[in-house]
């Protein structure tokens, strides 16, 4: 084994996927270290949710490599990558409603106290402990998770997955169906998990979300890289035009600018006012 | 009592904990509804029947209540788990033949019988289960295929075996006497008979309710109901669950199987057409969710209850049983609509 | 076309080999007759068990090739009829207990000059629709054979168990058995696919009203399960009951079970038979156009010895 801090915790290298004759995902290199907040991006059917589907472990990738801390890994369930430090939160998967939050926040992974008893003490109060360190404070964990805002009920994902001893943490469009109130505290809670030291993979498709957390940027088309840039290659605009087609949208802010003078770059500045002021209340 | 799990955590007080009283909690129970219906269906059968109150009618009650019950745990953890067994009914026929068939035709002791039809019940709790994970088919279909053929084959292989419809009476074999203490004797409570299947049926919904709420398998229980994904996503083995599952409710048909054997010693063939709804409208009045990932044991359990005090009733009321189909559909329709209220607004307001 | 069909049902004949070949050398002679039998039995039912097994004697005694199908709904009951219209059967035995569902596609059957016979249900209907003859047993009558059998054991107060609600014939059974009981006789009913219930129901009855000293039920399996709920509840109630097995007669031998109305199925499926192959080779018709009734037999202490042996065959 080579030290964890030599190699990054996930490596994926040239990976591509089918399914069938169809070509998914092609020659895809992304890296997530320790304390770092990978972002990947890209537009409806970009393959952000295959490219995502193999980290996690619920589908193999044709070819290319995955290594896990330098190690080359070909996970067949969940579980297995589970047991390597992966942890997935699902946009539309990460809960069961109606569960109790200690309930979700176990599931999977309960803590026993022999003869297939639940130690139902230690996970209720350890439930409602993390999420208080997460900074959301339940005032019941016997609330069914569904009565909770979408919001929380992503940071509940991220907590458990944080509990459970993930290193790396892949979170798909977390903030993708909230309010821009609700999809700054999950932001917060990426930024959170990275200064204890997770390597983040964000998935998402608005890059006002990905750049104020990102360190690295992935962006996908139609299955295929179009960019890979650290933050210091990229600024919020450029990644903004990569990631809605490049060459496209300039040519749509051409045609704006000439159509209704100014107001398509104004509604850019407020874009960008607004992710600002999504930094600042970090 | 079970009520101890939603207790709050001794460790950490929290000053608005105490807005939730009692009464909310017990409001927030899935069987609270049924709890209401059986209380409200009690006492007006007290009222309108003399002889419903008197202890040997409460035992006959409990007693009808209780093999409706018994297959109503198994095919209420079914439902929480979010699947439909229709084979139940006719898997307890299932269950009796093979006991009586086998130990008749080969003259083995009753035990032997008893142990077989176990293994061969348990077979095909777990062939529905595998059917309906291999073929991702809804489990209404699947198990609506294996009712017919478990029907066809209860008449058919009885039929080749015996030349009759019913299997040959096995009261005077070795091992009846025995076996029929376990599964069909009475139980002399301060003078009042009450029949063994009663105190069988407390225990499995105790058991139950002890696996649903207490341990792992519990939670991955109401998980794959509420969420197969999710519960996948988070290494939940949704198929094992499943699979597990319907070999509960194998289970239960075989154990009232056997409580047809040794009560009736002879088994009609065409038996148990029709009782999978009964179960079902148990598992209902009783707080569980048709869409699965919610309900009890406790609830299917006072489901049972009231079908069984109607059922009876009915009888003691020395009413016009026509309408005894029409009771039941009210009060299905009465139960799940309470349920749907108490449930939305114990929601809303937490 | 036709004649290869012929030569192929000719070789299928002949290749059907030894057994077939038995039949024909000790059965009737003549062609060999197709006869098919359609009942509104629902499967399992151990008294049509009977009947078919009364039938296939008398069809293999001439010579005749039997089939059976049954559908407890009216409508596909019709359909079945149909089928064997379509068979081009030689005879068709039907139950009539829709009448008004089977009226049309007897009506067919007539047109197409195949002879029907009606058993079991619809004694009033059965010349109506066409039918040549009618076996069975007249329900009411066979209740009231009951009702005075009971007022003659001594029973004051009886129960008369229905274990399908809705059916006419079982209805008329305890409406006949009042008419000629001396004491009071009332209906219970029980659902009859669900044995424990049974059991359940008739002690809930015999707890509630303690008068009862007799119980009367309609089927078999049913009078061994009142046995059970009056040794429970240690009720005097004497039980008695229409239709017959084996275990039953042994009840009766041991005293469990005072008597028995039996209809005596096997004569119904066999008589039937037997009235089509008479009248498709001697023209013989049965009962001048009037039902022949196959019951009531009265099963008592006194003759259940005799009986045994033929019900545990399964054709008493």
């Amino acid at each position: 084994m080579t030290d964890p801090k030599d190699a990054p915790l996930v490596r994926l290298a040239g990976v591509g996927k089918n399914y069938g004759n169809v070509i998914a995902l092609r020659d895809v290199d992304l890296e997530a270290s320790a304390g770092e907040v990978t972002c990947v991006l890209g537009d409806n059917g970009a393959g952000k949710s295959t490219l995502i589907k193999i980290v996690a472990g619920l589908h193999r990738h044709d070819l290319g490599t995955y290594e896990v801390q330098g190690e080359p890994v070909a996970f067949s369930s969940p579980r297995d990558a589970l047991d390597r430090g992966i942890a997935t939160v699902y946009q539309d998967l990460a809960v069961v409603p109606l569960m109790p939050v200690w309930r979700n926040f176990f599931l999977g992974s309960e803590k026993r106290k022999g003869f297939g008893r639940m130690d139902i003490t230690f996970m209720r109060r350890t439930a409602k402990r993390e999420m208080a360190a997460m900074g959301i404070d339940l005032r019941d964990v016997d609330q069914p998770i569904g009565t909770l805002s979408g919001g929380e009920r992503q940071c509940v994902a991220i907590a458990r997955a944080v509990y459970f001893g993930a290193k790396a943490l892949v979170l798909d469009e977390p903030t993708a169906a909230l309010g821009v109130k609700q999809a700054g505290t999950v932001l917060r809670y990426i930024v959170q998990a990275r200064e204890r030291g997770l390597a983040v993979i964000f998935i998402t498709h608005n890059p006002h979300h990905a750049y104020p957390v990102g360190d690295r940027f992935l962006i996908l088309n139609r299955g295929r890289p179009i960019g890979y840039r650290t933050k210091e290659e990229i600024t919020r605009e450029e990644l903004t035009a990569l990631m809605a087609g490049g060459a496209e949208l300039e040519e749509l802010a051409h045609e704006l600018d000439a159509a209704v003078s100014g107001s398509g770059s104004r509604a850019a500045k407020e874009l960008a006012e607004g992710a600002d002021h999504l930094r600042k209340s970090d | 009592m079970t009520q101890a799990v939603a207790g709050p955590p001794a460790a950490v007080p929290d000053e608005r904990l105490a807005r939730e009283s009692p009464l909310r909690r017990l409001l927030r129970r899935p069987e609270f509804g049924a709890l209401l219906g059986a209380v409200a269906v009690f006492v007006f059968f007290s009222l309108v029947a003399d002889a419903f109150l008197q202890a040997d009618s409460f035992s006959t009650v409990l007693y009808a209540s209780s093999t409706f019950g018994i297959m109503a745990v198994g095919v209420s953890l079914l439902m929480i788990g979010g699947e439909f067994d229709l084979s139940a009914g006719v898997m307890v026929t299932t269950a009796a033949l093979v006991a009586t068939l086998v130990s008749y035709q080969l003259t083995l002791n009753l035990w032997v019988g008893v142990a077989i039809s176990l293994v061969v019940t348990l077979a095909i709790g777990a062939l529905n289960g595998l059917l309906y994970i291999r073929t991702g088919l809804p489990s209404f279909i699947v198990t609506l295929a294996t009712f017919f053929m478990l029907a066809g084959a209860n008449l058919g292989v009885t039929k080749a075996v015996t030349g009759n419809v019913a299997s040959d009476s096995v009261r005077d074999m070795d091992g009846f006497e025995s076996a029929r203490k376990v599964f069909a004797s009475d139980v002399d409570v301060g003078g009042v008979n009450v029949k063994i299947t009663v105190f069988w049926w407390l225990l499995f919904v105790g058991i139950a309710t002890w696996i649903l709420l207490r341990t792992r398998a519990g939670n991955w229980i109401f998980a794959v109901g509420g969420a197969a994904g999710s519960a996948r996503a988070v290494g939940v083995p949704v198929a094992r669950t499943k699979i597990g599952l319907f070999m509960g409710v194998a289970f239960c048909g075989w154990f009232s199987g056997m409580h047809l054997v040794f009560a009736f010693a002879t088994v009609q063939s065409g038996e148990g057409v029709g009782n999978e709804f009964n179960y079902i409208i148990c598992a209902v009045i009783g707080g569980c969710l048709l869409t699965g990932g919610y309900g009890s044991a406790i609830g299917a359990a006072i489901g049972a209850f009231i079908f069984g005090m109607v059922n009876k009733g009915i009888v003691y009321a020395e009413w016009n049983p026509d309408w005894f189909r029409f009771f039941l559909g009210a009060m299905l329709l009465i139960a799940t609509v309470v349920n749907l209220i108490v449930r939305r607004r114990v929601e809303r307001s937490a | 076309m036709l004649a290869v069909a012929g030569m192929l049902a000719l070789g299928a004949c002949s290749s059907s080999g030894g057994k077939k070949g038995e039949e024909k050398a000790t059965g009737g002679n003549g062609p060999r007759l197709k006869i098919a039998m359609v009942t509104h039995s629902a499967p399992g039912d151990t008294f049509w068990d009977i009947v078919q097994k009364g039938a296939k004697a008398a069809a293999a005694k001439d010579n005749v090739q039997f089939l059976y199908s049954a559908d407890p709904d009216g409508g596909k009951q019709a359909q079945l009829v149909q089928t064997a219209i379509d068979q081009k059967v030689d005879g068709i035995i039907v139950t009539l207990a829709k009448p008004d569902a089977m009226k049309d596609v007897l009506a067919r059957a007539t047109a197409a000059k195949i002879p029907v016979v009606s058993i079991n249900s619809g004694a009033e209907d059965s010349a109506k629709l066409g039918a040549l003859a009618h076996f069975g047993q007249d329900e009411s009558i066979a209740g009231e054979a009951a009702g005075t059998e009971l007022a003659k054991i001594g029973v004051k107060k009886a129960l008369c168990v229905v274990h399908e609600q809705g059916n006419v014939g079982l209805e008329s059974r305890c409406a006949g058995a009042k008419k000629t009981f001396s004491g009071q006789l009332q209906n219970l009913y029980v659902q009859g696919s669900d044995m424990p219930q049974v059991k359940s129901s008739i002690t809930a009855k015999l707890q509630s009203d303690k008068g009862i000293d007799g119980i009367l039920t309609l089927g078999a399996p049913f009078a061994a399960t009142a046995v059970d709920s009056v040794k429970e509840t240690s009720s005097k109630a004497k039980v008695a009951t229409f239709d017959l097995n084996k275990d039953l007669i042994a009840s009766i031998k041991s005293g469990d079970i005072q008597f028995a109305v039996d209809q005596q199925p096997y004569l119904q499926g066999y008589e039937a038979v037997d009235e089509l192959w008479l009248y498709k080779t001697n023209g013989n018709v049965l009962g001048g156009g009037r039902p022949v009734l196959t019951g009531p037999a009265i099963v008592t202490k006194d003759n259940a010895a005799s009986l045994e042996g033929f019900a545990v065959r399964g054709t008493r």
